[in-house]
């Protein structure tokens, strides 16, 4: 099984990542990790490339996911079908993007997506306001949200059509020094 | 380059993509030129703009691209349909790119794996925050600024010292011409030493610590010249010590200012943590590490309130913009009286340590654990001041209603004030005793108060051997009778004073500002008691395991963030302040008071400065003439021309990184603007394309 899994890597990790030793452990954990979520739906052989897709209540109970309050948005940017259902290409992708070695475009990017909501390439006020009753646990009053989202605007947008486009929002990443290490989960 | 990704790019967008990310990648050059501007520290996309610079981009593009993975496999498949062709030239450069990647990764973890407490870094980082992580970084920076000095003067005055004095060379007396009283000089004890008092002098460096290589009495002026066949060693003790000092001083100075540097660029690349803080916050704040529920909900009420904090000085803005005339005033000159009261209490405070000062130096001699308590009357008196002041300064800061982020930096500033200016108090109050300000004759015979102080350099060491000592047992007792006394209390017996007072929280400003200073004694000390910065290393060293000890058993994390990015410029900053203090009282030691007659390296000179003009005659013609061609106007002033013009060619250098940085800002924003011009056409010529099409067909 390590060498379907090795041939595997071969094809995909070659390109993402330099094989070293280190990465190709990290790759098998990630295909373990991904099995342990249903063994029996998962094969153990991916020569032949399967077409199993796990749901995404699985995906969102993982310890890594469970209490992220991104994470359905997280699993849908990241799954083919845009419905959180991913299939182990998907798994890899989003643990690739969110690991320390991605680099800031790629993350920059994949935020960008998690953070709009109505998925047209741009964050509307709408997008920001979800987005903050998700950072905030619904805790902030109307006015204060109403306050907030104006502010961010105001301050990320570039071409002033009252949303952000991804050059706004990378332009705005671009000048953030801890955005690496906070876009990143650890597995 | 451009050409070949659009050509990528456009090979590979067969399956429906849509099309932004073919303009992503029209928009990648202006990305990447903007983050190299930025002086990203990243190392991936270094790493990837390395090798774009030198041409082996196409199998690494990939990596860097936002398609999905089935679709890379395809890339890469036909990428490495077209190896062959390009085997020879590339693979070559390639080979040499992948192995420079691995050494320079190899090389790093290797020094990661030296770099002291890495670890216990990171996992403070993780639970607390990096306001809580930059004072262990900065502990840390002390540390091994602290131990490099020791080495430094261990390595020039203190093991030449010891092979002097265990070759048996003895002191030479002064040659002055000054009566016997001076050259008196016995800090043995007398008689058989009670056992308490073994305590007693460890604690305030007096018996047994006075004369050894702790303080400056200890070491001696010898001047070694040997000319034996085929050897000419000679050490200049005395010279050895003064210029050790003086580099010391110098090598403190360069490291702080490297890493204001450092620092200034992350708050430069950064804009300052005050612009776009409301977008910083919002899409940046989250930590998708966070794991748990309780931290979740923990890092969720942080970023609300930290919204608020922005929120409330809004609303304190609009406030202040709508009060009428005669409130304004009110306010001002209620702020007016609470600036006089707040310096009223700390020229109060000054006034106590001058006062305490004056009455330990006058009790000095007094036996017992009485003696013991006058001793440290000075350190006592200091440590109350800098922990009742600021609390008050508190109460007062509610009656000034100035805004969440200048009452901060208000608070600041008063604590740093006290704290530098009431150890400057303690060390003017020793030199007016030392130089007799206020009894004239005491100083007739010696130039300075020699019936008080026989060795009065010895005595300022011992000052600041027990400000050092006694920072060091305060915050240890501190430890061990408040804070887990206070978690304990507050974790088992749940009443409404205990919910009130809660879990200890770990203030960052304070903390560092005690460091600093720590540091700015040591400094001071350093002159007059050689080993102090060993002394100070062991301390610290303690002070970071105590710190961390109380930070994850004691502690609760804190709501209020702390800032690190601009407050890391201002720590150092405030070292620096401390480094000046110290310096002024080097060079008055050096320059102005006479040494000591009966101890030291220095007791035969008028002044410790002059041991260096007298060294200088000794040298060879050839470097005596270099030395006088450098101090003379020939030099300097081409120097000065020289720097002029290097400074003006950095002045433009930022400039003109200013102006293209609001150039590109200006290129993204018309770039978004033609992109949306571009879709309205599209959505023009849409309805006529279909008739197009069917003309065509027919």
């Amino acid at each position: 099984m390590d060498l379907c899994f090795r041939s595997l890597k071969a094809q995909t990790w070659g390109i993402n990542k330099p094989s070293s030793q280190r990465s190709s452990s990290t790759h098998i954990r990630l295909f373990y990790r991904y099995r342990d979520l249903a063994p029996q739906l998962v094969p153990l052989d991916y020569t032949n490339h399967p077409d199993v897709k796990l749901p995404y209540e699985l995906i969102g109970s993982m310890p890594e996911l469970k209490d992220n309050p991104f994470r359905q948005r997280i699993a849908e940017v990241f799954s083919e079908d845009g419905e959180g259902n991913m299939t182990l290409d998907n798994f890899l992708d989003m643990f690739s993007v969110l690991s320390e070695m991605a680099p800031r475009d790629l993350k920059a990017y994949y935020a960008f997506k998690i953070y709009d909501f109505n998925n047209d390439d741009f964050i509307c006020k709408s997008d920001l306001e979800k987005t903050l009753n998700k950072l905030t646990r619904n805790e902030l009053t109307e006015d204060e949200v109403k306050m907030v989202c104006e502010k961010v605007i105001d301050e990320a947008d570039l071409d002033n059509d009252g949303r952000l486009s991804l050059e706004d929002f990378q332009h705005m990443i671009n000048r953030a020094p801890d955005f690496l290490s906070t876009f990143h989960i650890r597995i | 380059m451009t050409i070949e990704q659009q050509r990528q790019g456009l090979a590979f967008s067969g399956s429906g993509h849509p099309t932004d990310q073919e303009s992503l990648r029209f928009r990648r050059v202006s990305s990447r030129m903007s983050t190299q501007i930025y002086h990203e520290p990243n190392s991936s996309t270094s790493l990837a703009q390395e090798e774009e610079q030198s041409g082996s981009e196409p199998t690494l593009e990939l990596r860097n691209t936002v398609f999905p993975m089935a679709l890379k496999k395809a890339a890469r498949q036909v990428q490495q349909m077209q190896v062959p062709a390009q085997f020879n030239g590339g693979s070559w450069k390639q080979k040499r790119i992948k192995f420079v990647r691995q050494f320079k990764s190899n090389v790093r973890e290797f020094l990661y794996f030296f770099s002291l407490w890495g670890k216990t870094l990171q996992k403070i980082g993780g639970n607390f925050g990096g306001g809580v992580q930059s004072y262990f970084i900065f502990l840390r920076f002390l540390v091994i600024l602290n131990f490099v000095s020791f080495l430094l003067i261990a390595g020039f005055v203190l093991i030449p010292s010891i092979v002097f004095r265990s070759v048996g060379i003895k002191p030479e007396s002064s040659k002055a011409d000054v009566s016997s009283e001076c050259l008196k000089y016995d800090p043995n004890p007398q008689g058989l030493v009670v056992f308490y008092e073994f305590f007693l002098d460890l604690l305030s460096g007096t018996g047994f610590m006075e004369y050894s290589y702790l303080f400056y009495g200890y070491y001696n002026n010898s001047v070694i010249v040997t000319s034996l066949v085929g050897s000419h060693f000679s050490y200049n003790i005395p010279l050895a010590y003064l210029l050790t000092a003086v580099f010391y001083f110098a090598f403190c100075l360069i490291c702080i200012i490297v890493r204001m540097g450092k620092a200034a660029r992350v708050a430069v690349t950064t804009g300052g943590s005050d612009v776009r803080s409301y977008s910083m916050i919002v899409f940046t704040g989250w930590d998708y590490g966070c794991l748990g529920s309780k931290a979740t909900k923990l890092k969720q009420r942080n970023i609300y309130y930290r919204l608020q904090v922005d929120l409330e000085e809004e609303r304190l803005k609009k406030h202040a913009a709508s009060l009428t005339l005669c409130n304004k005033v009110t306010l001002h000159s209620l702020r007016v009286l609470m600036f006089f009261v707040a310096v009223g209490l700390i020229v109060a405070t000054f006034l106590a340590i001058a006062r305490a000062t004056t009455f330990s130096q006058e009790n000095s001699h007094v036996p017992g654990i009485l003696g013991l308590f006058y001793t440290y009357l000075p350190s006592i008196v200091i440590t109350l001041g800098n922990f009742l002041v600021p609390l008050l300064c508190d109460q007062i800061a509610l009656l000034e209603k100035y805004p969440p982020s200048a009452t901060v930096v208000v608070a600041l500033l008063r604590a740093v004030v006290l704290r530098l200016v009431s150890l400057g108090i303690l060390l003017f109050t020793l030199w007016k005793q030392i130089m007799c300000h206020d009894s004239r004759d005491k100083c007739n015979l010696c130039h300075y108060n020699h019936e008080d102080y026989q060795c009065w350099e010895t005595s300022v060491g011992q000052e600041m051997y027990k400000l050092t000592l006694f920072d060091l047992l305060v915050s240890i007792a501190l430890l061990v009778l408040v804070e887990f006394p206070r978690r304990m209390v507050v974790d088992h017996w749940s009443c409404k004073l205990t919910q009130w007072v809660g879990r200890q929280e770990f203030v960052v400003p304070s903390n560092v500002l005690g460091l600093v200073y720590g540091q700015t004694v040591v400094w001071t000390g350093a002159l007059f008691c050689p080993l102090l910065p060993l002394i100070n290393t062991v301390k610290f060293v303690i002070l970071f395991y105590c710190k961390k000890i109380t930070l994850f058993y004691n502690c609760r994390p804190a709501l209020r963030t702390f800032r690190s990015t601009s407050s890391a410029i201002f720590f150092l900053a405030v070292l620096l302040f401390g480094w000046i203090l110290a310096l002024v009282v080097m060079i008055y030691s050096v320059a102005v008071i006479h040494p000591s007659f009966a101890c030291g390296p220095f007791r035969s000179f008028f002044r410790m400065w002059k041991i260096v003009p007298e060294s200088f005659s000794t040298l060879p013609e050839g470097a005596r003439d270099f030395l006088f061609f450098i101090g003379s106007q020939a030099f300097s002033i081409p120097l000065f021309a020289i720097s002029c013009v290097f400074m003006c060619y950095f002045i433009a250098l930022a400039s003109i990184y200013g102006k293209s940085v609001a150039m590109l800002r200006a290129q993204l924003k018309l770039a978004g603007q033609d992109k949306q011009f571009l879709v309205k056409q599209i959505e023009k010529m849409k309805p006529l394309s279909p008739q197009h099409n069917e003309g065509e067909q027919d």
